[in-house]
């Protein structure tokens, strides 16, 4: 541990002011509570406010896990897991199950997490409305009254020209049946995980200075028409060619000199732990 | 007066600090569930250890704070924590010493802040010293809990409930309870977790 930082790198008041903004966004599942985003050695649009709750969070008994886009060894991952084993020692792990915190970008485990777990996302845009409304000023006051007529409009605008809801990831839900969130952009495959879990989720955006979450247990219904349900991806007569999993989030792979494609989990973990067993 | 802080503190503002945040956060997503953060409350002297293990975890010059009439702890936190004083209607935590006097409490949780519908978070944290005999049930069900559970609770726990849904503050806004007993456990009741 390099010993001129303090603890988890930031300094005691920034951490406090992070843990105060956690609670309320626990106590106010999906609802958007600001905080003061620190400086990091680290661009901002890389995993700041992922880091900074991390950071917050994090003491010497965590195991830390980082994936990015579900690989545990991506250069954002690796970094990040760098980055914060220099400020605390504390052990990380590619093992989902053995994680205490596990810092997130763009997937969920396939794994379902325990209820002792915290999944953290890195959130590029927490505002699902700047779609449509550009006015953070505006986008507040539509949730303050809960006005979301027109991200419905928009689904539905969607629906008449392509005939589906074109949204990939970034799937808008409700949660609790009050506030419309961003999952961050986690592909809808892995919008289902939100709903009902036993692992408290928290989103933190660097960048745009927001921290929400989702505790345990939690209704999250993703944005759908009693007629149009909503619809994940679908991997039907697919399969991982490392583990032969159908049933988990799989990447495209092409072969530019066969032309081929080829599939294979996006969670690398998991198809580890799937082809070894 | 010397303070708590000169007399027997030895609570790690890094490392102690960082425990009882995730004892607290563990509680408030797990509403139900009670945590025990006396390791920690034992590392500080004076008559509310366990709140101000409580302060010296969530508060600092940032923010406001009322004891409601208790001048010897209200000093003890401005020591320890930097945090401003404030009156009941706008302080950012509200700490209830003596919870028994039911008047008190009803007039306390009349005058708290709940935030806006724009700002909910902008809401006091109610935090009550809960002794007494855990022999009430007490139905909860909400964020946090699969489906219903029962706890046993004190009186007061009920009565700080009951007087909060009373207040009918349209969600998001309302008021995030917290439940410390002298020995340490503490008990988390958000806004969104009611009885029923």
């Amino acid at each position: 541990m390099n010993s001129n930082y303090n603890f988890a790198f930031l300094d005691e008041g920034s951490k406090k002011e992070i843990r105060r903004a956690v609670l309320k966004a626990v106590s106010i599942p999906g609802y958007q509570v600001p905080f003061g985003s620190r400086e990091l050695p680290i661009g901002r649009g890389w995993g700041t406010g992922g880091i900074q709750l991390t950071l917050s969070l994090i003491g010497r008994d965590d195991i830390l896990k980082v994936i990015d886009q579900g690989s545990d060894e991506s250069v954002n991952a690796v970094n990040i897991k760098k980055f914060v084993g220099l400020c605390t020692d504390v052990r990380t792990t590619t093992d989902t199950r053995e994680a205490t915190l596990i810092q997130t970008r763009h997937r969920i485990p396939e794994r379902a997490l325990t209820n002792g777990q915290i999944l953290i996302f890195q959130v590029p845009l927490p505002e699902p409305l700047r779609v449509v409304e550009a006015r953070e000023e505006v986008t507040k006051k539509m949730h303050a009254e809960k006005d979301y007529a027109s991200m419905w409009l928009q689904l539905y605008e969607s629906l008449v020209k392509y005939n589906k809801v074109t949204i990939g990831a970034e799937y808008p839900c409700m949660v609790e049946g009050r506030y419309m969130m961003n999952p961050s952009p986690i592909p809808k495959f892995d919008n289902p995980k939100l709903h009902k879990a036993e692992c408290l989720y928290l989103f933190g955006a660097g960048r745009e200075k927001k921290i929400y979450a989702i505790p345990p247990y939690t209704q999250v219904v993703s944005l759908a028409f009693d007629d149009v349900p909503f619809e994940k991806e679908n991997f039907v007569g697919k399969r991982c060619r490392l583990c032969g999993s159908a049933d988990t989030y799989l990447d495209e792979i092409f072969d530019r000199q066969t032309g081929g494609r080829a599939y294979q989990c996006s969670d690398t973990s998991h198809c580890q732990w799937t082809a070894d067993s | 007066m010397i303070s708590a802080f000169l007399r027997k503190h030895s609570f790690d503002v890094v490392f102690d600090s960082q425990q009882v945040y995730r004892l607290l956060l563990e509680a408030v997503s797990n509403p139900a569930r009670i945590v025990s953060i006396r390791e920690y409350a034992d590392k500080l002297f004076g008559g509310h250890p366990a709140f101000l293990a409580v302060a010296m975890t969530l508060m600092d010059n940032e923010v406001s704070f009322t004891t409601c009439s208790n001048q010897p702890l209200a000093e003890e936190i401005v020591s320890l924590t930097l945090a401003m004083k404030e009156t009941t209607e706008r302080a950012d935590f509200v700490f209830v010493c003596d919870p028994h006097d039911l008047n008190d409490l009803k007039n306390i949780m009349r005058k708290v802040k709940s935030g806006t519908l724009a700002d909910p978070h902008r809401s006091a944290t109610v935090i009550i010293r809960n002794d007494g005999v855990p022999a009430c049930p007490l139905k909860l069900s909400g964020p946090g809990i699969d489906g219903h559970t029962t706890v046993s609770v004190t009186q007061r726990v009920k009565d700080a409930i009951a007087l909060r849904k009373n207040r009918s503050d349209e969600y998001p806004q309302g008021i995030d309870l917290i439940f410390v007993s002298s020995g340490g456990e503490l008990l988390a009741v958000p806004r969104l977790v009611g009885d029923g």
